[in-house]
């Protein structure tokens, strides 16, 4: 809540350093994020293990030269599985937070560009929703849905929507207030079409910094809730589920428990420290 | 459209009412989400009641359905849900037949002791941490301060708490695991969750700090040869209170939420735990209990924080623009 308050109105740095100082952070991380996901394919192809298949020959092995973070009580790699839940816990987190942002970013133009009306219904209703405590709302939902993969994406995006509908609200707001909005209105443009051309394009960088934060705190979420038991169903490698497993064998088998917890750990903070720099990058100019 | 609220009642009044208008609104879905609930309610209500006679017979079904009212249409539904909530009459456990009141408040005593020790634990860190790091940016100490709070943000709470059990009750053996009763066993999960505190608190009130510390006014205070020390106790510190305040009020209420992962590892009685369980069984009565007070309690909150902050500072209270 807080970073929504403290991000610029509006983008307003037309000074060409600095757009080519955040031109050239955006395409940095995308080569970085690229380079990843080549190693992640790789990975995928190279590893000559199967993610879900038993092998009680080498159960709770200690990590090693075979298995590089050791087997898990059926004897799988957990190397290998925490691999494939890296598609489960990023890969899900991507598709929750993108739902999540295109339900949120259309509710807050419609408010912040629309009819008065619209604009006090739909701010009630997402205080409503906010009052919910994420973690408490997404377990009542998928849980009494019952449990799995789909309700907790269900839930997710129903705890998440709005904040991209506030932010989207607020600087909605301030833009309604600038010239080329005016003019685009007199000359009775589409409604879609003001929203589409003039508006989106000056939310993007505000909405990319707050989707950053909000991938990351869904990969969170995800994990969490399929520690309790609410979300990604065993034998599916997620990371939060794998945590379960291992929890039993804490004593004798410590690392089935650290490894996935790195790696949500790594990926969380990769996900906050970009998210934080492109946060500065936007913030230099109005500063 | 804009209007300025005139005075403080109007001010008041203006809060109590969107106050009233968001408590409905949470109220409608909470319903929603039992009104969507799958199997058939009046089915599990009659087995809980009768549990151990067999099968219910299909007329005493019947007569559950009447007196719940869910054989009428959706909005007739949801006020005969919601009379006997503004009566205070909770229902009663599908589980246990007992009154959700009184499965629900030793549960939320254990809660409150544990969130509170948390909250004072993590403020305190987060407190020396921050001062410390912003009595010079960018120095050795702040960046450490930063960096154990950027990682700290990244440490998914269920994990953390697994680990103090790891170290602290599995190898050192200093500490029990689980259960709940003595001090000794606060001290874990009370760790666990004033450290995500900690983190959350950190940076925010680092700011706020550097943000009191760049006003003009210190300026001509140090022209009048006021001390360092005095500046930053009396003047400083002061300014970086007031958006403190806001977080640390939201901080609470989020601590509730934070106590369900942390009460379910160390397997300690409270609402986050009642509230899992409650969920497995599908224990409607409880669980819309526990929503509603969660919610509440977040909207209490939230409306107490922003009156309080119009109490603080003056110039929201007497020109606040409400959109």
């Amino acid at each position: 809540m807080t970073d929504i308050e403290t991000l610029p109105s509006v983008y307003e740095g037309s000074d060409g350093a600095e757009l080519t100082a955040l031109r050239r952070f955006l395409i940095r991380t995308g080569i970085g994020i690229m380079v990843f996901l080549g190693l992640y394919a790789m990975a995928l192809l190279l590893t000559p293990y199967d993610p879900n298949t038993a092998d009680f020959l080498s159960r709770l092995q200690s990590p090693g030269a075979a298995h590089w973070l050791g087997t898990d009580h059926l004897g799988r790699d957990v190397a290998t599985r925490i691999i494939y839940g890296a598609g489960w816990s990023v890969g899900l987190a991507l598709v929750i937070s993108v739902c999540g942002a295109v339900i949120g970013v259309l509710i807050g133009l419609c408010a912040g560009a629309g009819p008065q009306w619209f604009d006090r219904l739909s701010m009630r209703t997402t205080d409503s929703f906010f009052a919910f405590p994420e973690l408490i709302a997404a377990i009542a939902i998928s849980g009494i849905l019952g449990p799995s993969t789909g309700n907790m994406v269900l839930a997710l995006v129903m705890v998440s929507w709005m904040r991209y509908a506030r932010l989207t609200r607020s600087l909605t707001l301030v833009l309604n207030q600038k010239d080329f909005i005016v003019q685009a209105r007199l000359n009775r443009l589409p409604f879609w079409l003001i929203l589409w051309r003039h508006f989106l394009p000056n939310l993007r960088l505000g909405l990319l910094v707050l989707w950053t934060n909000m991938w990351s705190r869904t990969i969170l979420s995800i994990s969490g809730l399929s520690f309790l038991g609410f979300g990604v169903q065993p034998p599916q490698a997620e990371w939060g589920a794998m945590l379960v497993d291992g929890k039993a064998y804490m004593l004798t088998a410590p690392y089935l428990m650290i490894f996935p917890g790195l790696a949500v750990l790594i990926t969380v903070l990769a996900l906050n420290l970009i998210g934080d720099q492109l946060r500065d990058h936007i913030q230099k100019p109005v500063d | 459209m804009k209007k300025i609220a005139n005075g403080v009642t109007g001010l008041i009044c203006q809060r109590l009412a969107g106050l009233l208008a968001v408590m409905f609104g949470v109220s409608f879905l909470t319903f929603l989400l039992y009104y969507f609930a799958p199997g058939d309610k009046a089915l599990a209500i009659g087995q809980a009641r009768y549990s151990g006679e067999g099968d219910v017979q299909p007329e005493i079904i019947a007569m559950i359905r009447e007196e719940f009212g869910l054989d009428k249409p959706f909005l007739s539904q949801f006020f005969h849900w919601l009379s006997p909530l503004l009566q205070g009459d909770l229902g009663r456990s599908l589980v246990s037949q007992e009154e959700v009141w009184l499965i629900v408040i030793p549960n939320l005593q254990e809660t409150l002791t544990l969130s509170i020790t948390a909250l004072l634990l993590g403020l305190g860190l987060a407190f020396v941490l921050s001062v410390v790091s912003a009595q010079k940016p960018g120095s050795l100490m702040d960046r450490v301060a930063i960096g154990v709070a950027s990682v700290g943000a990244a440490v998914p709470s269920y994990w953390l708490g697994l680990m103090l059990i790891l170290l602290f009750a599995a190898t050192l053996q200093w500490l029990p695991s689980y259960g709940s009763g003595s001090f000794s066993h606060l001290i874990l999960p009370a760790t666990t969750l004033a450290l995500w505190v900690m983190t959350t608190q950190t940076r925010l009130f680092r700011s706020f700090l550097l943000e009191a510390q760049a006003a003009p006014h210190l300026e001509a205070l140090r022209l009048r040869q006021v001390t360092e020390t005095e500046i930053f106790w009396c003047h400083v510190l002061r300014h970086a209170l007031i958006p403190a305040i806001t977080m640390i009020g939201i901080e609470l209420a989020a601590l509730l939420e934070g106590a369900v992962i942390v009460e379910v590892i160390f397997s300690r009685n409270g609402i986050g735990s009642l509230f899992v369980s409650s969920v497995m069984s599908r224990d409607y009565p409880v669980i819309m209990c526990l929503v509603l007070l969660s919610a509440f309690s977040y909207v209490l909150i939230n409306t107490l924080v922003e009156l309080l902050q119009d109490a603080i500072n003056p110039v929201k209270r007497v020109t606040r623009v409400v959109v």
